[in-house]
């Protein structure tokens, strides 16, 4: 159980990278060898495989009760009477509390000023342009046309899929977080958006540095908000900041 | 054409599962769900234990599906697939003694489960006392470890974006990885 125990960093890479499939074909066959050959590799590779599947298990085990709480509420519209007259209160309670919390944001809107002014200033980037025949990257284009039909998932999931080879692009980056800021996802837009404006030849820059710091302005972050504004020349920036200041 | 699309359909539903992406799992769990329950609410059962029934069945047939032991033709044969899991556990709880002992016999013979002898499918999946210790051990693990390694290992996400969300290189993150891995062996040796 010890040797089990003590593993290096570099040999708890190979054997993750091997349980992923990511091993070169050359560095397969030698972990292959090995596999094979020394004695306690195996379960090494067994338990370390065990540990992968069990922190994955748990992390959705944690989320089960969740989805449990959603499905239920889903289902309370069966057809039996009872479940009706039970649904009818909960209608109106649940149009009581729409009262209560629009209510509620009109206070908290008018109470906040980031708030207000980010809902003033902010929509989302138009997107490019998709011509028919475009055919050398295809799937960008089509989740072009995703993001601009407002499906904001489908085009994440496929330019986030294409950042993972081009980290750096800036167009990739630039549309990711648009697309994040536009389903309100304005924390996770911050990296992305920040890496077009290290880029000073991209043609994002000053979108990314105004959209930036909406981004921030949304976060609450006023410091910061004003600090990527001052930063873009876009015409809305110097308007923001105006209101800003 | 249809060919195309039904196969193209078929592997993404697989990927989204392997992905782990969690409208795909919430709308199996949301669509399944109500079956289970009916069925074992006729069955003898309460909604307590329909929700754990059915969430042990859930964790198991995505287990499958992400170990290849079951490759679903698509998402109608994944409902009947997780149906007949729940309906093999529940069935194993009311053939136990515990369980006997709490009903009556009129009511025994009253199941309207038929019982289907050795129907092939694995759903001991995740019954592995090493795999419970190491579940037991992430949920106990600390916060900083656990978000780290949930990041990796299930949200799938890029070191580079995992870096970026930590502030680190990437060379510290796959440090901190390791790190964090070695710790949660650790504790899930020492829970035995």
């Amino acid at each position: 159980m010890d040797d089990l125990h003590h593993i290096s960093q570099e040999e708890f890479e190979r054997i993750e990278a091997y349980l992923n499939g990511s091993l070169s074909e050359e560095d397969l066959s030698s972990f292959e060898v090995q596999l094979k050959n020394e004695e306690g590799f195996a379960s090494k590779v067994e338990d370390i495989k065990t540990v992968l599947i069990g922190i994955e298990t748990q992390s959705l085990k944690a989320q089960l009760d969740r989805f449990h709480d959603e499905a239920i509420n889903n289902s309370t519209n069966a057809s039996n009477s009872e479940t009706k007259v039970r649904s009818l209160n909960l209608r109106r309670i649940a149009v009581a509390a729409a009262l209560i919390i629009a209510a509620g944001s009109f206070w908290f809107l008018t109470g906040n000023s980031n708030e207000r002014l980010y809902a003033k200033y902010y929509s989302p980037d138009p997107g490019l342009p998709t011509t028919m025949g475009d055919t050398d990257n295809y799937e960008f284009y089509e989740a072009m046309v995703s993001y601009k039909q407002g499906n904001y998932k489908d085009a994440l999931k496929t330019w986030k899929d294409q950042l993972n080879t081009k980290t750096k692009n800036d167009t990739l980056n630039y549309f990711v977080g648009s697309a994040l800021l536009a389903s309100k996802q304005e924390k996770e837009a911050l990296s992305y958006l920040l890496e077009v404006t290290k880029q000073d030849h991209s043609t994002f820059k000053n979108e990314a540095l105004y959209y930036l710091g909406l981004a921030y302005l949304k976060s609450d972050n006023k410091e910061k908000a004003i600090e990527y504004l001052k930063k873009s020349n876009a015409t809305q920036a110097k308007d923001l900041l105006n209101k800003l200041d | 054409m249809r060919e195309v699309y039904k196969v193209d359909h078929r592997l993404q539903i697989v990927g989204a599962i392997k992905r782990n992406d969690s409208a795909t799992l919430q709308r199996i769990y949301s669509g399944n769900y109500p079956k289970v329950e009916a069925l074992i609410l006729k069955n003898s059962g309460t909604k307590d234990h329909a929700k754990d029934i059915f969430q042990e069945a859930f964790l198991a047939v995505w287990q499958n599906v992400k170990q290849d032991k079951f490759i679903p033709q698509s998402e109608s044969s994944i409902n009947g697939y997780l149906y007949t899991i729940a309906k093999n556990k529940w069935m194993d709880v009311l053939r136990s003694q515990g369980f006997k002992k709490t009903i009556t016999a009129t009511q025994l013979a009253h199941f309207e489960i038929k019982d289907e002898e050795n129907n092939g499918i694995d759903d001991d999946i995740l019954k592995d006392e090493r795999l419970e210790d190491v579940m037991l051990a992430f949920k106990n693990l600390g916060d900083a470890c656990q978000r780290l390694l949930r990041m990796f290992y299930f949200e799938k996400m890029s070191m580079n974006l995992i870096a970026e969300e930590l502030n680190l290189d990437s060379a510290s993150t796959r440090n901190k990885k390791y790190r964090c891995m070695q710790k949660l062996r650790q504790l899930a040796l020492k829970k035995n």
